[in-house]
């Protein structure tokens, strides 16, 4: 059985629950081309920036992450969150403790901040995580998980994802439906 | 968009003063049929709607683009969709104790959920007790239709005559010929999509134009073809050629996003109470409407002992009514008709009204989901991006289980649902990783994706049922069901068959196989609840005769899905609407010559 999301971020809501939790640090440069949080601090965007393009580069065939937005989407859905409700409350805390839990790995790693690491480095440590992706158990682990899911919606639900990337073709009226006309095909051998 | 809308009729005042010739509750496919059907016999009809009668288009938006909405179609963040896991570790009233301000069912958790909010009740309001059941309700004009997976199915003698096929349970009181005419009216007033394949298991219906498969799905037909099993274009309650005698109604286009569920459509090619049967009976001029309508009990008439009308609570004000009428019609679907009629309990029906046999509530059944298989076909990989959700469905497998053979472990059967290829919104789960590659995999993977998932048949036990708890109320202070449902061991073998099949009808196919489920989902949640008032010859062992009308009070009629004396596998809509047709007719009939 596969739990959703939400309920994966209730399970690391413990590690979450604590109220001061550190926030990561805007690093000396970088981040002006984002909007400002709603949510999110400026320096929680920019990892978040860093870590959804990482996840889903432009690349040859269509822009990435960051064009397509998802660091705003992921921003305004948490800020929308009703904060008195708990289910909500820990999975916004979640989001930030995750991204904490990411810069530990990173200095852990490199003595350096995911976003003052190298691009070979930062590649190396979301390696790392993904690869537990089928059964995470540490808090940036769960975290990856979490992140991967929702960058994947922000980015496929863009215009950028639909179009761009999807070259989806539906939402339009059609003549003729799309595919083969059964009644054109031999006749099925053998049916009842 | 080049399409024109009618202008939704206006409802006729309504009268308490007077006495309809009937009074129906509830206007989905039941009740809206019934609403179609009596109206057309030229009789003075009242239907009552629990629910809003809402602006169904600006509701559904079928084709705004996920970006353009604020949400990408999710439903406000306040508000709460159940989980499979939720109904796995926790007991009914599921809202009990949560924060959220309002509480879905599941369906709500579907991608698009912002469009159907409010058409689904909230758990908040409309609790539950007992056993562990997805209840899956919807109060607005039209119910649970302006939402369905439009899958529209015949039933065949194997399940009208299942008794006499195997042995167990209980036959029809009619036979497939009974209703044959039935389902042909149907067809051809509501409109259906299919292609013909002569099966006795599973009879053709009166199609329009079929959709179409695509590369995968063919090869799939092909495949099965070898074990003279059959693969055929999903059979759509869905107009694809046009209804010249409907002007609420739209052919389909193809515009796709179909999948987007729960979904609707918005220019109604896909069938909807409202716009095929409701709007068309308000134009006769002898339906009158009156939604925020919840009944709350059949009244009976002191003298006779027969149904005098409908009590009901107006969901604004509070206030409560009666609706009289020659004729009680109950159509508010299979779990609240049977509750209504539970409730309806006097000195002269203690156990509630027409409820002689001690069977209301009883012999419930459904249909069991879960097992599934996805996969692709390997020589697609890559292929340019088709459009394959332009249509209202996939495929669909009939039966092959227990029809000439035997198998050793379950009786009946099940078939699978299924489809193939892109849609609006890619599957990006079965991919590991992240970067270029993971996007690349997504991107060339969606057209060569195809999956299926089995419904089949939970037999109807008495033991299965639902009765009222006697402490917990609702919103309006009406007391609440309790369940009482339990799959059984038939289910449990016949999902195990269902499970090593769809890997195995993949795997000879030479589809490959990444994602597996033999699981069963929660009781409920193929949102099928059927027969807790079923039909018989017997009025001790039934509740209805075989035009479902009460054994006991020749004036009450219950014509929705809990008049069904088994859940047969194959989706109940289509059967829903024939029956009542028919029984509708022989009320007309019957009212005319005195006899009600």
């Amino acid at each position: 059985m596969s739990l959703t999301r939400r309920e994966l971020l209730r399970l690391t809501a413990a590690a979450a629950a604590a109220p001061l939790l550190p926030r990561v640090a805007l690093p000396e440069a970088g981040a002006e081309a984002l909007p400002a949080g709603r949510f999110f601090g400026a320096g929680e965007m920019a990892l978040l920036d860093q870590l959804t393009e990482t996840i889903i580069p432009a690349d040859a065939h269509s822009g990435g992450a960051r064009a397509a937005g998802v660091v705003a989407y992921i921003d305004a859905r948490l800020a929308e969150y009703d904060s008195q409700i708990p289910d909500l409350r820990s999975e916004q805390e979640s989001w930030r403790a995750g991204l904490v839990a990411v810069d530990a790995v990173a200095r852990e790693a490199t003595g350096k901040s995911f976003l003052e690491a190298s691009p070979e480095q930062c590649l190396s440590i979301l390696k790392r995580l993904a690869a537990a992706e089928g059964d995470p158990k540490t808090e940036a682990q769960r975290f990856f998980v979490a992140l991967k899911e929702w960058t994947a919606r922000g980015y496929y639900t863009s215009s950028i994802g639909i179009h761009d990337e999807m070259e989806y073709q539906g939402n339009s009226m059609q003549v003729e439906f799309a595919g083969i006309d059964v009644a054109t095909l031999p006749k099925t051998e053998g049916a009842p | 968009m080049p399409l024109l809308r009618a202008v939704t009729p206006a409802s006729k005042e309504v009268d308490l003063k007077r006495r309809y010739d009937a009074v129906v509750v509830g206007s989905g496919a039941a009740g809206g049929m019934a609403a179609h059907a009596l109206t057309s016999q030229g009789l003075d009809v009242l239907l009552l709607e629990a629910g809003k009668k809402l602006d169904i288009e600006s509701e559904l938006r079928s084709m705004e683009w996920p970006y353009d909405h604020p949400r990408r179609g999710q439903m406000p963040y306040s508000s709460h969709a159940l989980s499979q896991n939720e109904y796995n570790i926790r007991k009914p009233p599921y809202a009990k104790g949560l924060a959220w301000k309002s509480v879905y069912s599941y369906v709500q958790g579907w991608g698009g959920s912002d469009y159907s909010k409010n058409m689904l009740v909230d758990e908040k309001e409309h609790p539950y007790t007992g056993t562990s059941y997805a209840w899956v309700r919807a109060r607005a004009l039209g119910g649970k239709t302006n939402i369905w997976g439009r899958l529209a199915l015949r039933l065949s003698d194997y399940d009208f005559k299942a008794k006499s096929h195997d042995g167990y349970g209980e036959d029809w009181p009619i036979s497939y010929a009974d209703i044959e005419p039935y389902y042909d009216k149907v067809d051809l007033y509501l409109g259906i999509s299919g292609h013909a394949e002569g099966l006795p298991q599973l009879p053709d219906s009166r199609f329009q134009r079929a959709t179409r498969l695509n590369t995968a799905e063919v090869r799939l037909r092909q495949s099965l073809s070898r074990s003279g099993r059959v693969l055929t274009p999903y059979r759509a309650g869905v107009t694809t050629d046009g209804l010249k005698h409907n002007k609420y109604r739209s052919r389909c286009f193809g515009r796709g996003a179909c999948a987007r569920r729960a979904g609707g459509c918005d220019i109604h090619a896909a069938f909807d109470s409202p716009t095929g049967l409701i709007y068309p009976a308000l134009d006769t001029g002898r339906l009158t409407l009156r939604s925020g309508s919840i009944a709350r009990e059949v009244t009976i008439d002191p003298v006779s002992g027969k149904a005098r009308g409908v009590a009901f609570v107006d969901a604004g004000s509070g206030r409560s009514f009666e609706a009289r009428a020659r004729v009680v019609v109950l159509a508010a679907s299979t779990l609240e008709s049977a509750r209504l009629l539970l409730l309806s309990r006097s000195s002269r029906y203690p156990d509630g009204v027409g409820n002689s046999s001690g069977h209301v509530g009883h012999n419930f059944c459904e249909h069991v989901m879960g097992p599934s298989v996805g996969g692709f076909v390997k020589e697609l990989v890559g292929r340019p991006r088709t459009l394959d959700d332009g249509r209202p469905g996939g495929f669909y497998i009939p039966r092959f289980r227990n029809l000439k053979d035997r198998e050793p472990d379950f009786v009946r059967g099940y078939g699978f649902e299924g489809g193939s290829g892109t849609s609006m919104f890619p599957d990006t789960t079965q991919a590991p990783g992240f970067g270029g590659e993971y996007k690349k995999a997504i991107r060339e993977m969606a057209s060569a994706t195809i999956g299926m998932g089995g419904f089949g048949e939970v037999l109807a036990r008495y033991e299965n049922a639902v009765d009222l708890d006697p402490e917990v109320v609702d919103k309006w202070g009406i007391p609440v069901l309790r369940f009482s449902f339990k799959f059984g061991d038939n289910e449990k073998k016949m999902c195990a068959d269902m499970a090593a099949n769809a890997r195995q009808i993949f795997e000879e196919a030479g589809i490959e196989v990444v994602d597996w489920d033999g699981e069963m989902k929660t009781e409920g949640w193929s949102i099928h609840e059927l027969g807790t008032a079923r039909m018989g010859s017997d009025p001790k062992t039934s509740v209805l005769n075989q035009y479902q009308q009460s054994h006991d009070l020749r004036n009450l009629f219950v014509v929705d899905g809990s008049s069904h004396v088994s859940a047969s596998c194959h989706n109940p809509t289509w059967t829903i609407m024939a029956l009542c047709w028919r029984s509708c007719d022989y009320l007309a009939d019957q009212l005319r010559k005195g006899q009600l």
